[in-house]
């Protein structure tokens, strides 16, 4: 019997059961679908990390020869090591393909080429065309940019490395676990997979002419001018086998146990001679950024999604509060028939359970289904791993559960204290409790030339605090989640004008060859200027540490800038290092202080004084100008060239790897905004949905408190708009106030995720524009003043008599 | 006297799922200016639906409800609010009073729908409570919560006072307190003002002018009440 009062009953309170049902389906929608594909991300990577034996360490030497590689393999906890040659290459006939993001045709594709021995390590996943194998010719390519551009298995592809032209034929197209996130160079910032490709070939086909040309450049004759180059050398060279010139600099490691893997690392940097770097998993850009980009992923969306099950946590239990203690008659009825507490109990509890576990089941299936499968889809379209699915992880049926019983216990507790009367007290209606002395400033200076509605409303408010106060967090917070995910926004593209508009000021960044001779550099800065900078690794004393930082030497001026705290551009003095503002913060370095560091591979150690801070939104470094890196006696390179000169149709320059427009690291900004985008417009709606229901909630519920109130009003005499008048008015003001409080705490919040959310190496506050302030002030406000306006028709079709005759 | 209430063929009918239920069943009456009509019945007996009928609160099924010589049974919604707001003073038995605003404020009210309302001040006064102004209704009894509600539809100054049982949730004593003031609203005005009081409290009825007898939606009697008893003497 009392289950089918309770199905009537939630038939007959459907517009407050509907708004429940919303608000925990949409909290647990949100909190399911975020985790979902954040935590499906983590965990496609560690089953493709694993399936394909990601290396443990990178290491770097200038070679590793036959011999080095036995001495590495021979060290405790060493499984395998695999070496290989990486070099870039350009690929000739390029604008046969096109870039799907511009849909222009490509002016400019390159390929890391890696020409490898064995693959037992990082082993290539292939997706068509046929698997590796040491002894076949041919190359196998990264699939994505194969994909996106339309390259196939048997296509001929001719590759150009500093000017040696080789054919090959795609053998298979693949994916490689330390190539899940990649960039063309370090001043890209998301992959586009649209120009910049990796591509393995077997050591056997490295071309024999690039190793002829070093050897020929090294003995210093124009290799130009040789026709067999092969035969010269070997009438030159005694025994001359161009396989003992092949330098591999590159290396990968397995090991059985990664948690000794430090002491591994640090083993194979000190027995094995030449050893110049050797980095794990968490120094390595793939790995590294694949990680930062789920939890930076987490931290943001955890924020969003954290805090719509905190509002509707909030706005369930006042709400299903308030409906205990609009049943207390009917409580009251059931006590004086001779229903026992339990069974009482158990029925209002049901009500909540029914709902929240209905509203959760679906929240988890549709989160993961709708937000789970699209935006996971959305994000791993930037990174290469094959197989991805999205995982439920335990906290998403922990936080249903938290809701559900939330919901639950505060059910009980409000069904227990109504039946802590007696009966016949619970046969009474409720009269509102006005509290004399709380409401006595009310009575008097200012409030008394207050108009009586507002009077009205101010102790209205008063009375009920708790209502008022989930209305102003619920209003507020949802206001706050449009401002943060508008202001995410803002923020980026305040991020690419500081980025693409003031420090990187040119049109094309030519990355010179390491190994570019005198000759080339001069035609180079000839044609193009003399606008360059050289970036090297440098390490400095901390207190006891040692740490390893880039260093910026800018001979670049106003085409590579740096930008003081207010993201101006200004000039380096020649009269010490720069550091970013960041790095100052964690390092404890001030300007005036002294500096001891030396550049990696050189024993030479500085003492520098810190002439000045800058800031920069992502690499937080040295900087210096040529100035004053020549006073240090140091050797200056150029690794990088900037210009304005039109390069649309240059493909190849000798001395120069690649040609980067400034567009192309535009596109690759936008594609990551594009994705941002959606991401932010399904914030932007959960939270006005969730708004509408909150501020319909909030209203209906106020409206079921004043209903006799305003029924008497009618009978007075009020008209309609008079009544309305009076109660929109208590909602707006609660509305308001939610805005004033949201709008500075949307920008601590988006403040909050930039600060948190994004590595170390970055530099991002919350750049809000006013007009987004302005935006979701007025589109709160519209919402509100909308929905209550709505609310306010019932007081049209109140029934005087039936109000009247409810409340005797 | 002119009459001041004119029913004819008023009927009242409520759907009550697939039911109905005939409140009013063809009813016509009429009401002098300056009486005190008591209506008696039995509970359901249709007195409150004839009150919420004359009240302006409800409209009948069909049938004309004329007031003052005004047929407000074809006023639209908005002329019901100016014809309750100007015309017409209501007291419940629960007081209805807002329990948000002070015995003053709760008064002050019906300076915001009527163009010449009584004074607070002299609303109060002739309730006795103007002592209690600055309350809320919770810090007062009963009665004279009633009283404040009586203050609130006196101070309106209507041509017509319509009473819910008001003695209903009083004790005696209160409730004679209470009468009182009716009678005393009734004789105000030089005698233009009618007060009808609705009430199964038959005893009441001695004090009325005329008694309104209602049963199952019909009126059973009316009945002239030649010599009604004074107020003191009337006792529950």
């Amino acid at each position: 019997m009392l289950l089918k009062k309770m199905l009537r009953d939630i038939l007959k309170n459907k517009s407050q059961f509907i708004t429940i049902f919303l608000m925990v389906f949409l909290a647990v929608f949100a909190f399911a679908g975020v985790h979902a594909y954040m935590d499906g991300m983590t965990a496609s990577a560690d089953v493709y990390y694993n399936n394909q034996n990601l290396q443990d360490l990178w290491i770097t030497s200038e070679n590793f020869t036959d011999e080095k590689i036995e001495d590495i393999k021979k060290i405790d906890n060493v499984k395998d090591v695999e070496r290989y040659i990486r070099i870039k290459a350009n690929v000739n006939g390029s604008d046969k393909y096109t870039n799907p993001m511009t849909n222009k045709k490509l002016d400019d594709l390159v390929f890391e080429c890696n020409f490898i021995e064995s693959n037992n390590i990082s082993k290539m996943y292939v997706i068509d065309g046929e698997g590796y194998s040491k002894d076949k010719s041919g190359l196998w390519l990264d699939y994505y940019l194969a994909k996106n551009i339309g390259i196939k298995v048997g296509d001929e592809i001719e590759l150009s490395m500093e000017g040696v032209v080789f054919q090959e034929k795609v053998m298979g197209l693949v994916e490689t676990p330390d190539h899940v996130y990649f960039m063309k160079d370090e001043t890209a910032i998301f992959p586009t997979h649209t120009d910049f490709g990796i591509a393995y070939m077997s050591i056997n086909e490295f071309p024999k002419e690039y190793i002829y040309n070093k050897i020929l450049d090294k003995m210093g004759i124009d290799s130009a001018n040789i026709d067999n180059k092969e035969e010269f050398l070997k009438s030159n060279i005694p025994n001359f086998k161009v396989e003992e010139y092949y330098a591999y600099p590159y290396a990968i490691v397995d090991v059985d146990d990664v948690n000794k893997l430090n002491e591994t690392k640090t083993k194979i940097k000190d027995d094995i001679d030449g050893i110049i770097t050797a980095t794990t998993r968490e120094e390595d850009i793939s790995w590294d950024g694949y990680q930062r980009e789920a939890e930076e992923g987490e931290t943001y969306s955890g924020v969003f999604s954290g805090l719509f099950v905190f509002i509707a946590i909030l706005s369930v239990v006042t709400t299903m509060n308030r409906f205990v203690r609009k049943e207390r008659i009917q409580i009251g009825t059931l006590k004086a028939l001779g229903f026992k507490k339990g069974k009482i109990t158990s029925m209002y509890v049901g009500y909540g359970l029914f709902i929240s576990i209905v509203a959760s089941i679906l929240g988890i299936i549709l989160g993961n289904l709708v937000i789970g499968n699209t935006f996971l889809e959305m994000e791993m379209s930037y990174y290469e791993i094959p197989y991805y699915h999205i995982v439920t992880k335990p906290i998403v049926y922990y936080v249903s559960v938290g809701i559900i019983a939330a919901v639950t216990f505060v059910t009980y507790l409000s069904c227990r204290k109504v039946l802590k009367e007696p009966a016949a007290e619970a046969l009474r209606i409720e009269r509102p409790k006005i509290k004399v002395r709380e409401n006595s400033f009310t009575t008097k200076k200012f409030f008394n030339k207050l108009s009586l509605s507002s009077k009205w409303n101010v102790r209205d408010i008063a009375r009920s605090k708790g209502r008022t106060l989930m209305a102003l967090v619920g209003i507020a917070g949802c206001t706050m989640l449009v401002v943060t995910a508008f202001g995410m926004l803002d923020s980026m593209k305040a991020y690419m004008d500081w980025e693409f508009g003031t420090i990187n000021h040119f049109e094309y960044k030519l990355n010179l060859s390491e190994d570019y001779t005198e000759n080339q550099y001069d035609d180079i800065i000839n044609k193009y200027g003399n606008k360059t900078s050289q970036t090297v690794g440098v390490e400095f004393k901390n207190n006891d540490e040692i740490i390893m930082k880039p260093l910026t030497i800018n001979d670049a001026s106003d085409m590579l800038q740096v930008t003081d705290h207010n993201r101006k551009a200004f000039k380096m003095n020649d009269d010490g290092l720069y550091i970013t503002e960041k790095m100052s913060a964690t390092y404890n370095l001030k300007v005036g202080d002294e500096v001891e560091w030396h550049i990696i591979n050189s024993d030479k150690w500085h003492k520098s004084k810190i002439a000045g801070l800058n800031r920069d939104p992502q690499s937080q470094q040295f900087n210096c100008s040529k100035g004053y890196f020549d006073t240090l006696e140091a050797e200056y390179k150029a690794d990088s060239l900037y210009t304005n000169e039109d390069l649309s149709g240059v493909k190849d320059i000798p001395g120069v790897n690649t040609i980067q427009t400034i567009n192309n690291l535009k596109d690759g900004m936008n594609s990551m905004l594009g994705m941002m985008y959606s991401l932010i417009a399904l914030l932007i709606v959960v939270s006005i949905i969730l708004a509408c229901v909150i501020i319909f909630n909030l209203g209906s519920l106020s409206f079921g408190e004043k209903e006799y109130q305003f029924a008497t009003l009618k009978v007075l005499g009020f008209k309609n708009a008079q009544i309305k008048k009076i109660f929109v008015k208590q909602n707006l003001w609660i509305s308001i106030f939610a805005i004033i409080v949201a709008l500075p705490a949307g920008n601590f919040i988006t403040d909050y995720i930039f600060k948190n959310a994004i590595g170390d190496t970055y530099d991002f506050s919350a750049m809000i524009k006013p007009i987004t302030f302005i935006a979701s002030a007025i589109g709160t406000y519209v919402v509100a003043y909308v929905v209550n306006q709505f609310l306010g028709r019932k007081i049209k079709k109140l029934d005087m008599v039936t109000s009247l005759k409810g409340n005797e | 006297m002119e009459n001041i209430v004119e029913l004819k063929n008023v009927s009242k009918t409520y759907k009550l799922g697939d039911n109905e239920f005939k409140a009013l069943d063809n009813i016509d009456l009429e009401i002098k200016k300056g009486e005190m009509v008591v209506v008696l019945g039995p509970s359901g007996a249709g007195k409150s639906t004839l009150l919420n009928l004359i009240g302006g609160m409800d409209i009948p099924t069909s049938g004309s409800v004329v007031i003052d010589g005004e047929n407000i049974s074809k006023y639209n919604e908005n002329k019901l609010s100016d014809y309750r707001a100007e015309n017409v003073g209501f007291i419940f038995q629960f007081y209805n009073i807002l329990p948000s605003l002070t015995v003053k404020e709760n008064v002050d009210l019906v300076k915001d729908i009527v163009k010449n309302p009584i004074s607070t001040e002299e609303a109060l006064k002739a309730v006795g409570l103007f002592e209690h102004s600055k309350k809320f209704p919770n810090q007062l009894s009963g009665g004279e919560q009633q009283r404040v509600s009586i203050a609130r539809a006196v101070a309106k100054n209507p041509k017509l006072l319509l009473c819910d049982e008001p003695t209903g949730a009083l004790d005696s004593k209160t409730g004679v307190e209470v009468l009182k003031l009716l009678r005393k609203q009734c004789d105000g005005n030089n005698g233009a003002n009618t007060v009808i009081i609705v009430t199964h409290n038959a005893l009441i009825a001695d004090i009325a002018d005329t008694v309104i007898n209602v049963k199952n939606g019909k009126i059973e009697s009316v009945i002239k009440n030649e010599n009604p008893k004074k107020i003191d003497e009337v006792k529950w």
